[in-house]
């Protein structure tokens, strides 16, 4: 290949960065566009099932339910979507590794998603060990992205008024691991073989939750093995899964 | 005496929402579209604000810079700024939270109840 080739596909590639660039601006601001009304949407239906807005009759309030636990479906995919356009970049980027306190993300995240779980009447219970745990070696956002889509989907996939149980421990071995157990549905024999496959969707996921991208396992498998971590889950049906991941500890020398 | 709550929130809708369902909660609450509006209130002395309710999205001047400025001054140096907004990166998070703010709540995630308990809980009510 001769230097003019080579300056031509610099060329071409500088073009594509940018315009993956621009194309992952007009989602992440269509997103809060969207989150905006969906937000608006969520509140008044709320208000309707409240009764704050008179007494409604019982069919108006089961259609009120329906239209809500859509929206709130509608608001499911706008964050998945926004995960799906942080990964694309994730790709593009360096991972920037730090000492994270993990206890502090679950904590974060408990909160973030209280909302969620209280619709569905189910009880989030971390059971946090009295002692200070190591800190992990990792990239705080991205290990975010990866306990926040477990913990959505384990809220997502479990019966109402189920459990979630989330734990972290040293395995003896350098890793801290971290569990979510659900209360769930189970995951079927083909999806034990398949479910971290991009695109794919577990028929039981599918039975329960019409619509998702299939994309967030995919990308979390990723993001944790890009660590030097490991992602694995054990499943029965009907009775609930558990996911595990590990991630290296953060020992000073390693930045 | 009623406490008073400052929503600061450039959608009227959204806005009129969220006050009506804090009057309702039995909170005197202020209200502002942008930054001129916020600081009309949040300088007067006769408004002894109790609590400010932040979204982050504003015309030219931004929510950041609104709570840089709230932080800048004296008086305002402890009072709860909860950020109420539909941006939910980590760096947004921790640019926040990095100028003081009690909690960082996306607006889509959580319905107006809950909001008002997370206010209850820093003001009571």
């Amino acid at each position: 290949m001769d230097e003019n080739e080579i300056k031509n596909l610099q060329e071409e590639n500088d073009k594509l960065k940018q315009s993956l660039s621009v194309k992952s601006d007009i989602v992440s601001i269509s997103a809060h566009q969207i989150r905006t009304s969906l937000s608006a949407l969520k509140w008044i239906i709320k208000m309707f099932l409240d009764g704050d807005l008179g007494k409604a009759t019982p069919e108006q309030e089961n259609l009120m339910r329906k239209a809500y636990e859509g929206n709130d479906r509608a608001i499911g995919i706008v964050n998945e979507l926004l995960l799906a356009n942080k990964t694309e970049n994730t790709t593009e980027k360096k991972y920037v590794f730090e000492s994270v306190d993990m206890a502090e993300i679950i904590e974060h995240s408990i909160f973030d998603f209280s909302g969620e779980a209280y619709n569905k009447g189910i009880e989030i219970i971390f059971l946090k060990p009295e002692e200070k745990m190591p800190a992990l070696r990792a990239d705080k956002e991205k290990i975010r992205v990866v306990f926040q889509n477990i913990l959505e989907n384990a809220i997502k996939y479990s019966n109402d008024h189920g459990k979630v149980f989330i734990t972290i421990r040293k395995d003896g071995d350098g890793f801290m691991e971290i569990s979510v157990k659900d209360t769930g549905i189970g995951i079927s024999e083909d999806g034990k073989k398949k479910l971290f496959e991009k695109f794919y969707r577990d028929p039981e996921a599918q039975k329960k939750e019409i619509i998702g991208s299939g994309i967030g396992l995919f990308t979390i498998k990723k993001i944790v093995e890009d660590h030097g971590g490991k992602i694995w889950f054990e499943s029965e049906k009907e009775a609930g899964t558990t996911f595990f991941f590990k991630i290296p500890e953060f020992k000073q020398a390693q930045i | 005496m009623a406490k008073i709550i400052l929503i600061i929130e450039d959608d009227n809708f959204l806005q009129g929402l969220e006050a009506t369902k804090l009057k309702k909660e039995g909170y005197d609450v202020l209200a502002a579209g942008n930054s001129v509006e916020a600081f009309k209130i949040i300088d007067d002395p006769k408004n002894k604000l109790d609590l400010i309710l932040l979204d982050l999205l504003l015309p030219e001047v931004d929510g950041f810079m609104i709570l840089e400025r709230i932080r800048q001054n004296k008086e305002f140096l402890t009072i709860p700024v909860i950020v109420f907004s539909n941006l939910s990166e980590e760096k947004d998070i921790k640019r926040a939270q990095k100028l003081g703010i009690s909690e960082f709540m996306v607006k889509s995630n959580f319905t107006l109840d809950e909001l008002a308990t997370k206010i209850k809980g820093l003001i009571g009510s």
